[in-house]
């Protein structure tokens, strides 16, 4: 019988089935005798999320673009189907040619939250590819890499990936597919290809580092092998006006999490917040202009046939051209009745005009991240927003007909107190009093202010990656805090559970021990990790007791700034001695000024030889 | 303003598309096809176009029925059939397109085609025979008040019933419309419960809407 024929008779048993079949409008078919480097892309989690994805979405066309390259989607099945292929012998399959995942040549995973590793092992499991790089076959086939902003840490999954790409792929991608092509012609063996692709900028082949480590389990040394370099730098596009975007999106059947035209509009972020991994790894700061932003909103309107289309950015407000950008979109989004949405927008520079200009296109809530209740702790984390900008932005959306406020923190930032907290709900309450004293407030609604709070992980190549993250007891305590101080039901609080952050910290601060708690933690059933209803956090603690793991050591202890971390032979551009000196700054509750104020010498100019803002005509 | 009647076909993969799925999934269609289609007036609005019938999930059809208006009385039923067949999803086509002209209530009667699998066609058959002969066919069906028992037996139509290779092949006409619709897993229910050979169903395909008369419903 057709695998695709073992699929369907089965399919109806399942939720959604339009997930698992393809046949979606922009998905991409080719003749795959004509085809010589096939590519599973893989998102390690169900397709409602991975479809949502941007990044896979323009890998996926770029890819595609080579007429013998043909990369496909793979997703995570669902529990009821995973079920049904593991009870029925269907391995993982790509979604374009419904042929299994085993007999690609590439399988790449895009690394996006550390909850989804478990994920990782159980899709290599139900694909029938080895879990363990080791165990893999010596021909040249079945390469797995992993690229995505996890990767700067990667060595939590070193044991499973022949190779981690690093930074952003659009021209990496295609060169090491090039010389798998090359070598797959001339017969090389799997080592080959490898030691030659660590030659390549971006490429980490994690087989040739050897660790040590010293009797109180900090990393003693790392040893590079077969020529492959001491140190792997990220790679990055240098122009966003040149750089690739599709002109197609595949359009789901099922709606997914994002079902909308996702529009790119610049990359990095010249904020540096000192808690955000992203605002670190991404840099440099990179623009694309006006005319490019509307040219590939349009196209991508009318070849998805999606009514709606949003902005990705770190922080779009932060756009040198936001008025005019918007200005001219909005143009073209209300003759064409399609809502522009605007995720990432700043507090701070939250003008009445782009309110207004918003206004037109939406009418949901708003949305802010104070991420501290008090304005020493925000400045400890370098958020610089003030609560005058925060009490201005909402007066003005009150007075603009809006009544519900959603607000972000964070619980567990190094340096927090009690009083800190207990800040989170004065501030809370203040915007609950402001909306009363503001004569001409929406009629007939109260007012209801969300308070979202988060535990604070520390992440790799942040300031704060030498932080240890509170213990649950402290999370407990302060939680409990923040809830009896909240007096008024107009503020609503809701917070995650501390067991989930305290493992995203240990994967993502851990090192190469840390592999076999993964697989030991899967093998006990730990996958989907997380989804509330799977998480398993008895499990994961059997399996670091089992692994002579102790989280302590990665979550709860402070990284010393001479300590080697497990990332440290991975360049991301953004320097060490930059790091420790905002950590320090930060435990002086002084703040730095953001990139087009005042460059904070983080080092990323003098490594890519290009000032940030030279160019750019809006530098202050 | 033209009133337009779409019939298309809903087959291969495209079954796996649920009603609700089918909704956003023609809203995006036209919206590629850039026809100038009629939006409602409301405090929301959004294009109209209505299905005539429900397909369940899983079933594929050769003739569904879609209506719409579009706005400029000049454009021909060809180009719209051509401009939307551009741009439909795989297995998805516009079988034709012409002004409506009856009422979706002129509905009546439904056909269905559908393979019975089993590895004892001529057993299987039998029982269907034995099942067909019966004074009458009661199965239960759920409906808004709970569950009831109904005698499907005098509003159902055999139009074939023969042994093939790997199974029984069928056709049944069925009542549909806004008054009753019988869905053929009732029969396929009924069937079971008579303690037949076992089967699964495969290939159902809605073949025609059909009004009082007996012609297609157009």
């Amino acid at each position: 019988m057709q695998l695709k024929d073992k699929i369907e008779k089965h399919l109806l048993e399942v939720q959604k089935p339009s997930r698992y079949i393809g046949g979606e409008v922009g998905s991409v078919i080719k003749d795959k005798s004509k085809v010589d480097v096939r590519f599973a892309f893989c998102f390690p989690d169900t397709y409602d999320i991975g479809m949502s994805h941007l990044g896979m979405k323009i890998l996926y066309s770029l890819t595609n673009e080579r007429e013998n390259y043909w990369c496909e989607r793979c997703y995570a099945p669902g529990e009821d189907f995973e079920a049904v292929m593991r009870e029925n012998g269907i391995p993982l399959y790509a979604l374009e040619s419904l042929d299994p995942i085993k007999d690609f040549d590439f399988i790449g995973f895009t690394m996006q939250y550390e909850l989804s590793y478990t994920n990782v092992l159980n899709m290599l499991d139900l694909a029938g590819i080895p879990i363990f790089s080791k165990d893999r076959t010596d021909e040249l086939t079945q390469i797995v890499v992993a690229g995505g902003p996890c990767v700067c840490n990667p060595e939590p999954l070193a044991d499973f990936f022949d190779i981690f790409i690093l930074g952003e792929g659009e021209e990496v991608n295609l060169e090491l597919m090039d010389l798998y092509w090359e070598m797959k012609q001339q017969g090389a063996s799997r080592l080959d290809f490898l030691r030659r692709a660590s030659q390549i900028e971006g490429i980490y082949v994690p087989r040739f580092y050897e660790f040590t480590y010293k009797e109180d389990g900090t990393i003693a040394g790392v040893t590079a092998s077969d020529n492959a370099p001491e140190t792997v730098r990220k790679r990055i596009i240098m122009d966003m006006d040149k750089v690739y975007y599709p002109e197609n999106f595949v359009v789901p059947f099922t709606e997914i999490v994002h079902d909308r035209v996702s529009v790119e509009v610049l990359r990095g972020c010249i904020r540096g917040c000192r808690f955000c991994q992203a605002g670190f790894i991404y840099r440099p700061f990179r623009e694309k202009h006006t005319d490019t932003i509307c040219r590939e909103t349009r196209c991508l309107c009318e070849n998805t046939g999606y009514d709606e289309v949003s902005l990705a950015s770190l922080s779009t407000s932060d756009h040198s051209e936001i008025d005019p950008m918007l200005t001219q979109l909005i143009e073209y989004t209300a003759k064409e009745r399609i809502n522009l949405s605007l995720p990432s927008l700043r507090v701070d520079n939250f003008s009445e005009s782009l309110l207004e200009k918003i206004k037109k296109v939406r009418k949901s809530g708003l949305t802010f991240a104070a991420e501290g209740g008090t304005q020493r702790l925000r400045d400890v984390i370098n958020k610089n927003v003030t609560e005058e900008e925060i009490m201005s932005t909402c007066r003005i959306a009150f007075q603009g007909g809006y009544s519900a406020v959603k607000l972000y923190f964070m619980m567990g930032l190094p340096t927090e107190t009690d009083e800190d907290i207990v800040g989170i709900a004065e501030l809370a309450q203040r915007i609950v009093d402001l909306f009363y004293s503001i004569e001409d407030r929406p009629k007939g609604k109260g007012v209801q202010v969300s308070v979202s709070c988060a535990t604070f992980v520390p992440k790799p190549f942040t300031p704060f990656q030498f932080e240890p993250q509170d213990t649950r007891e402290m999370i407990e305590h302060k939680q409990k805090l923040l809830l009896d101080s909240v007096k008024t039901k107009k503020v609503k609080v809701a917070y995650h559970d501390p067991n989930v952050s305290q493992l995203e910290v240990i994967l993502a601060k851990g090192d190469r021990r840390l592999c076999k708690a993964i697989y030991t933690a899967w093998q006990k059933g730990c996958k989907f990790d997380s989804w509330e209803e799977h998480y398993r956090f008895d499990k994961w603690l059997e399996a670091f007791a089992e692994c002579g793991i102790d989280p302590a050591f990665y979550a709860n202890r402070r990284f010393g700034y001479d300590e080697i971390l497990p990332w440290d032979h991975l360049d991301y551009l953004v320097s060490k001695e930059f790091l420790i000196r905002e950590n320090k700054t930060a435990h002086e509750s002084r703040t730095t000024p953001n990139c087009r104020q005042r460059c904070s010498g983080c080092g990323v100019n003098k490594k890519v030889g290009r000032e940030c803002f030279a160019e750019s005509k809006s530098s202050i | 303003m033209q009133r337009v009647r779409a019939v298309f076909e809903k087959t291969g993969r495209s079954k796996y598309i649920s009603h609700l799925d089918l909704n956003r999934c023609m809203l995006r269609t036209f919206r590629r096809s850039g026809l100038p289609i009629w939006y409602t007036e409301g405090f929301n609005p959004h294009p109209y176009y209505a299905f005539a019938l429900a397909l369940s999930l899983g079933f594929e059809s050769r003739c569904e029925i879609m209506d719409f208006n579009i706005t400029d009385d000049d454009m021909s039923m060809d180009e719209i059939r051509d401009r939307l067949n551009a741009v439909m999803p795989e297995g998805m086509g516009i079988v034709s397109v012409a002004l409506q002209q009856k009422k979706v209530t002129a509905i009546t009667h439904a056909d269905y085609s559908f393979v019975l699998e089993t590895p004892a066609p001529e057993k299987l058959k039998a029982d269907i025979d034995r099942l067909l002969a019966a004074k009458e066919i009661p199965i239960e069906k759920k409906t808004k008040k709970g569950i009831k028992t109904v005698d499907i037996k005098p509003d159902m139509q055999v139009l074939g019933c023969d042994t093939a290779k790997n199974g029984v092949v069928m056709s049944l006409r069925l009542p549909a419309g806004t008054q009753t619709n019988y869905n053929p897993t009732l029969f396929f229910e009924a069937l079971k419960n008579s303690g037949a050979e076992t089967f699964e169903p495969a290939k159902i395909m809605r073949t025609a809407i059909l009004c009082e008369d007996g012609t297609d419903f157009v």
